[in-house]
């Protein structure tokens, strides 16, 4: 299967509000799939079914399927949290525990019962190698995370992220918070990391979908109106609703 | 897959851990109560709140040759014993040092244990001071058939059937008598309590709500604001006993001028009212906090002025608040002991008045501990009444706080 | 209508308006300045009386300061008053009754704020509401009753005999009943404000609740549960009706054995409590500052612990 995921007659309510319209969708591997559209219209949403962070919301109902390789996300039987370590999420604003940024990257594998130093040691290393942060914090891992820049925390997120070794990882607009030369720093981190990774990336940003992503998706209303590879799609939209969003005539 | 059990396992003890600390707070509350409740439950009835701590003895001469036949009412229960040669009934009673004694529970309008006038020598001697129901019978000095004067009652360890036959069988008339009131109870440090609370809060209420005005309607951005109020919650941390140090030291000179030697009801609400401050100065600033600020724009916008804008407009609408100030004050003052013992007093006063010592129902129960023998019994029945006013004044604060937050 | 108005602010009515808007002003302002004076006050009242008898020229007797401080024997009918072990035994008997209550605390406020269902949760939060707000002297009969009692049982199990239970055990346990709601509440409410995106975070880094919990919150509400510990061993400390029903009165020390009786700051202030002149009445005035320090001292050094925690991993 060269597909992630497969997304099949999704529908989500949130008590009586229907967040998602009956979704039907594939995720390329190792590619970096973008959600765009306008506020409110479901794309983090969706990315939230992906981990069942949506879990979290005790009004939150959803039907449909969401398979992967090996087995359906939402099936009731899934283990949340094996899913978890296999789907990683980054969020919107850099959100690393209160302690150094040694145990930040090693919390997931410490979760996991992982106690041997030098596998932790190497891991750390290797994930914070990968998100570009190794040469700036080299010396200071012991150092409070909180002591980092913006763009730095978001890099230890992913990193953080990164360290559990998953195959997808999600992002929800992690760049929302950042300025424009730390933004410039995730997104040529995003072009390496889906080499090894499948990406899911929400942005409120029609450029950064264009400069990043090999596929995208746009959203309105809970509906997906549009996917296609990110070239077609921003070129020869099919539908009128995409045209006009991505002309800006709305949004 | 042995690990993911491990932490499976890991996280259930974690969570029974947790579980467990919460069921030691319920298993100690629940000891408490029951501690207070099964020690100090049979204390507890209406004559307790009433009546004396201190015992008084009376030695009292009755009209002789008065003998003759009362109706015995109908109402008595047969553990009451009912002389009708005299018109009074008896019942046996044990006091709360666990020794029998016989208390009078009814007396015929009529009878002559009503004419009885003191026979103590000094100023008060022959003064007529009735026999009251509930006082106990030490002794009654009768006179027999051949004119022999001998004794009944308690005091030659009769109970309260035997009392009753030897006057009833033996007595010609009765000459003098030994009675008792009964003592234990806690009118006293009821009475004090409350002029504690009221002089407490008549000090505290002014200077805590004009703080807390200033500090909210006034500087809420003064230079010197943080510094008060940090003063103010510096206050909070101090213990209690230091406030009673420093009611001696400080506050004693104050009352002195009104005339008060030594602790004083008037010594302990000025204490208490600085240890009141911040709680009322605090709730009083919350809900000042909550009145719009358009309301106060409008009120100058139309020419009031600030004073007048804070009394008409501000103040009313922090009236909950300030109740709530005032509920959490008096929950703080009945339970309040350190602060007071010092400036009080620890001498339980029957005839409490302002200027001179007596005991809050707190400190009554730190009276009635020390010593050789602390009276459990005691303490435990004035805990229950404390319980039940500091609980009745949180569940009203919770009351105001939820009506509160319907009503914005 | 201009000269209506230059009228009206040329009226008496309305000077007095601004009279009284200034009167009142200037009352609000004395009783603010009043209610913040108060801390000083008690502090340079009780500084200053309660190092008059270390001052050359004290009408009873000049006492030797370094002697009050550092003395291990406390005896008012010798005329010997030194505090040293009862400091220690105060320390002792708050940090003991903090050993006990922290974890039980911290671990109750956890399975209030995130663990027991909401139904639960709101009655255990009404048991601790219920636990703060029992006065002290209910406490503290409850510890003369009951306390005292299991101690001296305990005592007896292992053949230690006890002044009928009073000891720096059921001093301990009895503080350690009374810091409970204070550090709960106060871990209760941390918990409470710790962000949901780092709960989250942790969570969809493959964490089970559980380990969010005891890793990330806890960390998280680090601050707020160490200021409950500070408050509530400020307490302990300050703490004296209650405990000096079941301190017993030792008159040296320090006592280190758990069964033996105790004297704490606070019950050797209350002691002296029938004295109105002389030595007794203002020892306990310097016992006092010696209180207020130590529970000064106390809170800075929790504070310093905090943040050494805070910069390690």
């Amino acid at each position: 299967m060269e597909n992630a995921f497969e997304i099949k007659n999704l529908n989500l309510y949130y008590g009586q509000n229907h967040a998602l319209k009956n979704v039907n969708m594939e995720i390329r591997k190792n590619a970096v799939t973008a959600f765009i559209g306008p506020s409110g219209c479901g794309k983090s949403t969706l990315l939230r079914c992906f981990n069942r962070m949506n879990d979290l919301i005790p009004e939150c109902r959803i039907e449909g399927e969401i398979l992967t390789e090996t087995e359906d996300v939402l099936a009731k039987s899934t283990n949340v949290v094996d899913l978890r370590t296999k789907v990683g999420m980054v969020f919107q604003k850099p959100n690393p525990f209160p302690m150094s940024i040694f145990e930040n990257v090693a919390y997931g594998l410490r979760c996991q019962g992982i106690k041997d130093k030098t596998a932790l040691k190497s891991s750390v290393m290797e994930s914070l190698k990968k998100a570009a942060l190794w040469d700036e914090v080299k010396d200071r891992l012991n150092e409070n995370a909180y002591k980092l820049s913006g763009g730095q925390q978001q890099r230890l997120c992913i990193a953080r992220a990164i360290a559990m070794a998953p195959e997808v990882i999600l992002m929800d607009e992690p760049t929302s918070a950042l300025d424009p030369i730390a933004t410039a720093k995730i997104e040529e981190l995003v072009q390496n990391l889906k080499r090894e990774y499948t990406i899911v990336i929400v942005t409120h940003s029609m450029q950064q979908a264009t400069r990043i992503s090999d596929d995208t998706a746009f959203f309105l209303m809970g509906e997906v109106i549009e996917k296609n590879t990110t070239k077609v799609l921003f070129t020869i939209p099919a539908d009128k609703r995409t045209e006009d969003y991505i002309t800006g005539r709305f949004g | 897959m042995n690990r993911k059990k491990l932490r499976a396992l890991k996280d259930r003890l974690l969570n029974g851990v947790t579980f467990l600390s919460s069921g030691i707070s319920v298993v100690v509350l629940s000891l408490i109560f029951i501690f207070v409740f099964s020690r100090g439950w049979n204390t507890l009835n209406w004559n307790w709140f009433t009546n004396d701590y201190w015992s008084v003895n009376m030695y009292l001469a009755l009209p002789e040759g008065s003998q003759s036949s009362y109706n015995k009412p109908s109402d008595l229960s047969n553990t009451v014993y009912y002389s009708s040669k005299y018109g009074f009934a008896v019942t046996d009673y044990i006091d709360e040092q666990k020794i029998s004694q016989i208390k009078i529970v009814y007396i015929d309008p009529s009878s002559p244990l009503l004419d009885a006038s003191i026979l103590t020598n000094g100023p008060d001697f022959g003064k007529a001071n009735p026999i009251k129901v509930n006082m106990l019978v030490q002794k009654f000095t009768y006179m027999d058939d051949v004119g022999i004067s001998h004794s009944a009652g308690s005091i030659i360890k009769q109970n309260a059937a035997q009392f009753i036959d030897t006057l009833e069988t033996k007595s010609i008339s009765i000459k003098s008598t030994y009675v008792q009131t009964i003592g234990g109870g806690i009118r006293g440090s009821l009475i004090a309590t409350l002029l504690l609370i009221l002089l407490s809060l008549l000090i505290a209420l002014p200077i805590g709500i004009m703080s807390a005005i200033y500090i909210n309607e006034y500087a809420s951005h003064g230079k010197l604001t943080p510094w008060i109020r940090s003063s103010i919650e510096l206050l909070t941390g101090v213990p209690s006993i230091i406030f009673g140090l420093m009611g001696m030291l400080v506050l004693y000179p104050i009352t002195a001028l009104a005339g008060a030697n030594g602790t004083s009801i008037l010594l302990g609400s000025l204490t208490l009212s600085i240890v009141l401050l911040p709680t009322i100065i605090r709730s009083t600033e919350e809900s000042l906090k909550t009145v719009p600020d358009h309301f106060r724009s409008a009120s100058l916008s139309l020419g009031a002025n600030m004073s007048q804008t804070i009394f008409k407009i501000v103040l009313p609408s922090a009236i909950p608040g300030i109740l709530t100030g005032v509920l959490l004050s008096i929950g703080r003052i009945i339970g309040e002991s350190a602060a007071l013992i010092y400036t009080m007093g620890t001498f339980i006063n029957d005839d409490p008045s302002i200027l001179k010592g007596s005991t809050s129902l707190a400190v009554q129960i730190w009276s009635v501990m020390g010593g050789e023998q602390p009276n459990f019994q005691l303490a435990c029945a004035i805990s229950i009444v404390i319980l039940a006013i500091v609980l009745f004044m949180n569940i009203s604060v919770k009351f105001i706080a939820n009506s509160l937050r319907k009503t914005w | 209508m201009r000269t209506e108005l230059s009228k009206y602010k040329n009226s008496k009515r309305y000077k007095s308006k601004i009279r009284q808007d200034l009167f009142f002003k200037s009352i609000f302002q004395l009783s603010a300045l009043l209610s913040s004076m108060m801390i000083v006050i008690i502090i340079v009242f009780i500084l200053v009386k309660g190092l008059q008898p270390f001052i050359a020229g004290y009408q009873y007797g000049t006492r030797n300061f370094f002697e009050f401080l550092v003395g291990l024997v406390y005896r008012q009918d010798q005329g010997i008053y030194g505090v040293g072990f009862i400091v220690v035994n105060t320390l002792i008997s708050g940090f003991g009754a903090l050993l006990i209550s922290f974890p039980l605390a911290v671990l109750t406020a956890l399975f209030i704020a995130k663990i027991a269902p909401k139904r639960l949760a709101d009655a255990m939060q009404t048991v601790v509401e219920l636990l703060a707000s029992i006065p002290s002297v209910v406490y503290g009969v409850f510890a003369a009753g009951s306390i005292t009692v299991m101690v001296k049982n305990l005592g007896a199990m292992l053949s230690i005999q006890t002044a009928g239970g009073s000891s720096l055990l059921a001093v301990m346990l009895l503080l350690a009943i009374m810091i409970y709601p204070t550090i709960t509440s106060l871990a209760i409410t941390s918990i409470q404000a710790v962000p949901e995106d780092i709960q989250h975070a942790s969570l969809a880094l493959g964490a089970t609740t559980t380990q969010t919990n005891f890793k990330v919150v806890l960390t998280s509400a680090k601050s707020g549960i160490f200021a409950g510990a500070i408050l509530g061993l400020g307490r302990a400390f300050g703490e004296a009706t209650a405990v000096s029903m079941v301190a017993g009165n030792k008159l040296f020390g320090p006592t280190f054995n758990l069964f033996d009786i105790t004297r704490t700051l606070t019950s050797t202030i209350l002691t002296g409590l029938k004295e109105t002149t002389g030595v007794d009445y203002d020892i306990r005035f310097s016992a006092g500052i010696v209180l207020m320090i130590v529970i000064l001292i106390s809170n800075l050094s929790i504070n310093l612990l905090k943040n050494r925690i805070g910069s390690q991993k």
